[in-house]
Formats: structure tokens, C-alpha cells, sequence
């Protein structure tokens, strides 16, 4: 069973427009919760009692969603409105971005070597112009928006994906020979 | 040799030559330079040949590439006190194993885009439109209060015949007029205004001293929508904000 203050939470995702903050709650509830708990209780009972929908927590609040299985009869309630996927491109540069935030374009071109476009993902709203870099020319600095946590399903900055080394992604061994060969070089 | 690679799958140089590298097994940190410049000059023949525009940064990592095989021909100098001499190759290297590291970072963002997708948000469009002037509504600009005037200023009755009218009114009049308005009211609806106006010098004259009351603090202007209806709303006054006759 479900308290009264889980209810009024309830109430309060099904009314909100963005992702509902815990400040938000206990301004409106005007005392403290502990909403993560609340979250975790509400979505267990949703799980029981086979309820359609889920809390997902995204851009530093909480968003009811419809569950991943119901996907195919919505996409289809929206048949003209495909998935749109972000380019390969402006994927890379929105990763290198949102690892490197702030970060300039000049600093993005680096990485990737060639020039990057980013004029859509400003107008999609995924990147913000952050400032500008102290120094010669004073470039603009770009970071991610709220709407990119939304985009992607992410709580917070600190829930992306661990950059992988190297050696993970190539599956590169470094000749144990070579080393001690080298080492003895140098001690001989 | 044969390519059966789409053209459009790379990204940039960095992209292509990572691309050798996993075909070909290669360590990343010992490239072989002069093998990897063949094919990688091989791929940029195949693009000129089919009229593809070949990017200047495509030329440039052939000149790097190029530059890094001489420099691995030359004799390398012994460096004196055992200093280890660097590797033309380092930079390349460095180049490919940060870029390899977005890419990849990127393909973990589009399994986030993919698996978001298959959610949609319960989102509320509130229909009844609450709302606290004071805390919501958006401050007008110059622009839209030029606009509104504009509006007003065409909406008057069009006088058939002109009629040189000493000028009875000023602003500091017509200021007076604005604050007899507010006597118990925090704010009023511009349109109220104007509709005790009743002709064209009125509304300018009546309209410069809403500016001036403006910009002497006294009046807050503030629109919901573009074009919408302008509230103006006493502000707590500061003494001395009074405003000098015109």
C-alpha cells in the first residue's frame, strides 16, 4: 500500500511538464521527503501490479515513462513521426563534448581532425554555448544541456558511460618480451 | 586491391586509418608506417577517381603520413646522455588513440539514444493556464512595446479631415494620469489605458510617459504572449523616483 505522501508524488509526476525535482516536492508537499525512496517504492508497485508506466530518473529529477514493451503500439499510434537517430557525426562531436565540457571547436576538431558542424545540435537543443575561453580569440565554449540528460536517459553527467582505454576497445598486447628486453638494455 | 567499403562510412582521416588498423590487425603503437600510407593513399586515389570531393583534412593526413615515413627512413641520430628519442610515429598514435576513445564514446551514446527511444515521457499539457503575473509573465522589450503601440495607434478612428490642435497635453500630465489610474490597483491592462484616450496625440503623448515611468522605475511592463496584452504593474517606488517634467 502506497502512503498518502507516495499519492500526492504520483499526482505530481502525472501534472509536471519536466522531470520533477525533490525541491520541487517539498515545495509543494512543504516538508522534506526522502523522494528517491518514495521513487524506488512507487516503481516496485507499478512492477506488481503490471502498471505500464515507470519513474525514470533523467536531468536531475524524475519523469514518469511508458514501459521499453509498449513501444511498438505507441510507434505505431505515431506512424508519421518516426525515430530520428542523431548522425555518426554529430554523435561523435556531442561525445567528445560531453566528456570535455567546456570544451571549443577548435579543441573538438583536434580530436576528431576534421571540422565539426554543430549548428544542429545547438538547435536540437543538446549543447549550450557555456561561455567564452579566456585567451586569444576568445572562443566559445560549448557544454551539454538538460535536455541532452533527457535525450539520452541520463540521471545526471556523472551517469555516462566510463570512456574505455585503449587497450579495451583495440584488444592491443604489449609484447611482454619486448619490455624485458628493453629493460635489461638499460641495467646492463 | 580491391575496396568493397562504403565511402560515406568515414568520419575523417583519424576514422579511415583506425579502420586499416582493426582490418589489419595492427598494434596501434607500432603502425607500419610505410604499409599504412600505401593503403591509406590507395583509398584517397579510389575517391578522386570516382569524383569524390576529397577533404583537406584527408590531404593533410597524407602529408603527415608521408612526413612521418621519411623521418622513420632517416637515420635516427643517437640521442646523447641516453635520452630516449621520441618516435616520429608518437603523434599519430596519440591522435588515434584519443579520437578511438570518442568514437567508442559515441557508440555507447547511441545505445542510450536506442534504448530512450523505446520509452515516451507522460508528459502533462496543462489546458487551464495558471498563472502569477508577477512570477511568470515574460518582460516585454522595446520591440513589443513599439508593436502594441502600433497596434493602438492603427486601431484609432482615422480622422477625415486634419485640424491644427494646440498642444494642451505633457507628459509629466500625463504620468499624473497613469498613477491616478493605479490609486488601488497594483497593476492595470494597458488596453485600459488606452481606452480612456481619445486621440492620436493622446495615446503618444500617454505613451512617452509610460516609458519615462519605465525607465524611472516606477512601472514594470510585462506581456504573456508576442502581441499579447501588456500589463503594467506599480513598482514599490523608491524616493526621489519622481519623474522630471518634460
Amino acid at each position: 500500500m502506497l502512503s498518502q505522501t507516495h499519492k500526492i508524488v504520483q499526482a505530481l509526476l502525472f501534472s509536471a511538464k519536466e522531470p520533477l525535482t525533490s525541491e520541487q516536492v517539498e515545495l509543494s508537499i512543504e516538508e522534506k521527503v526522502d523522494l528517491d525512496q518514495i521513487i524506488v517504492d512507487i516503481n516496485d508497485y507499478y512492477r506488481q501490479e503490471g502498471f505500464p508506466v515507470w519513474i525514470q530518473k533523467v536531468a536531475n529529477g524524475y519523469r514518469l515513462m511508458t514501459r521499453e514493451e509498449y513501444e511498438p503500439w505507441i510507434r505505431r499510434l505515431y506512424q508519421n513521426e518516426g525515430n530520428v537517430r542523431l548522425s555518426k557525426s554529430a554523435l561523435e562531436s556531442l561525445a567528445i563534448i560531453a566528456y570535455k565540457q567546456p570544451i571549443t571547436r577548435s579543441e573538438i576538431d583536434a580530436i576528431r581532425g576534421v571540422s565539426s558542424y554543430l549548428k544542429s545540435l545547438l538547435e536540437k537543443n543538446l549543447i549550450e554555448i557555456k561561455g567564452r575561453q579566456e585567451g586569444p580569440g576568445r572562443p566559445l565554449l560549448y557544454g551539454t544541456t538538460d535536455h541532452f540528460l533527457e535525450y539520452f536517459g541520463l540521471g545526471s553527467l556523472r551517469d555516462l558511460p566510463k570512456l574505455k582505454e585503449i587497450n579495451e576497445i583495440m584488444d592491443v598486447k604489449i609484447e611482454e618480451d619486448d619490455v624485458e628486453e628493453s629493460d635489461r638494455d638499460t641495467t646492463e | 586491391m580491391s575496396y568493397n567499403v562504403k565511402l560515406d562510412v568515414f568520419e575523417g582521416p583519424l576514422d579511415l586509418l583506425l579502420f586499416f588498423i582493426k582490418r589489419d590487425e595492427i598494434n596501434i603503437y607500432d603502425i607500419p608506417i610505410s604499409y599504412i600510407t600505401r593503403e591509406y593513399l590507395d583509398y584517397l586515389d579510389v575517391m578522386k577517381s570516382m569524383n569524390l570531393h576529397l577533404a583537406g583534412e584527408f590531404i593533410l593526413m597524407a602529408a603527415l603520413l608521408m612526413r612521418i615515413k621519411v623521418q622513420m627512413l632517416l637515420p635516427r641520430e643517437e640521442a646523447e646522455d641516453n635520452e630516449v628519442v621520441e618516435d616520429p610515429r608518437t603523434e599519430l598514435v596519440e591522435m588515434l588513440v584519443e579520437y578511438q576513445k570518442y568514437k567508442e564514446a559515441s557508440f555507447a551514446l547511441r545505445e542510450l539514444e536506442e534504448r530512450q527511444q523505446k520509452y515516451y515521457p507522460i508528459r502533462c499539457q496543462s489546458e487551464n493556464t495558471v498563472w502569477d503575473p508577477a512570477l511568470f509573465l515574460a518582460d516585454v522589450n522595446l520591440v513589443d512595446l513599439g508593436i502594441a503601440f502600433k497596434n493602438l495607434l492603427d486601431s484609432m478612428p482615422k480622422p477625415k479631415y486634419y485640424e491644427i490642435q494646440t498642444l494642451k497635453l505633457n507628459i509629466s500630465q500625463q504620468a499624473q494620469v497613469l498613477r491616478s489610474m493605479f490609486a488601488n490597483k497594483k497593476r492595470i491592462k494597458f488596453s485600459t489605458v488606452a481606452a480612456t484616450l481619445s486621440n492620436r496625440i493622446e495615446v503618444v503623448v500617454t505613451f512617452l510617459a509610460l516609458l519615462e515611468m519605465v525607465k524611472s522605475e516606477e512601472l514594470r511592463v510585462s506581456q504573456k504572449t508576442v502581441f499579447g496584452e501588456i500589463y503594467l504593474t506599480k513598482l514599490q517606488l523608491k524616493e526621489s523616483h519622481v519623474i522630471a517634467d518634460a
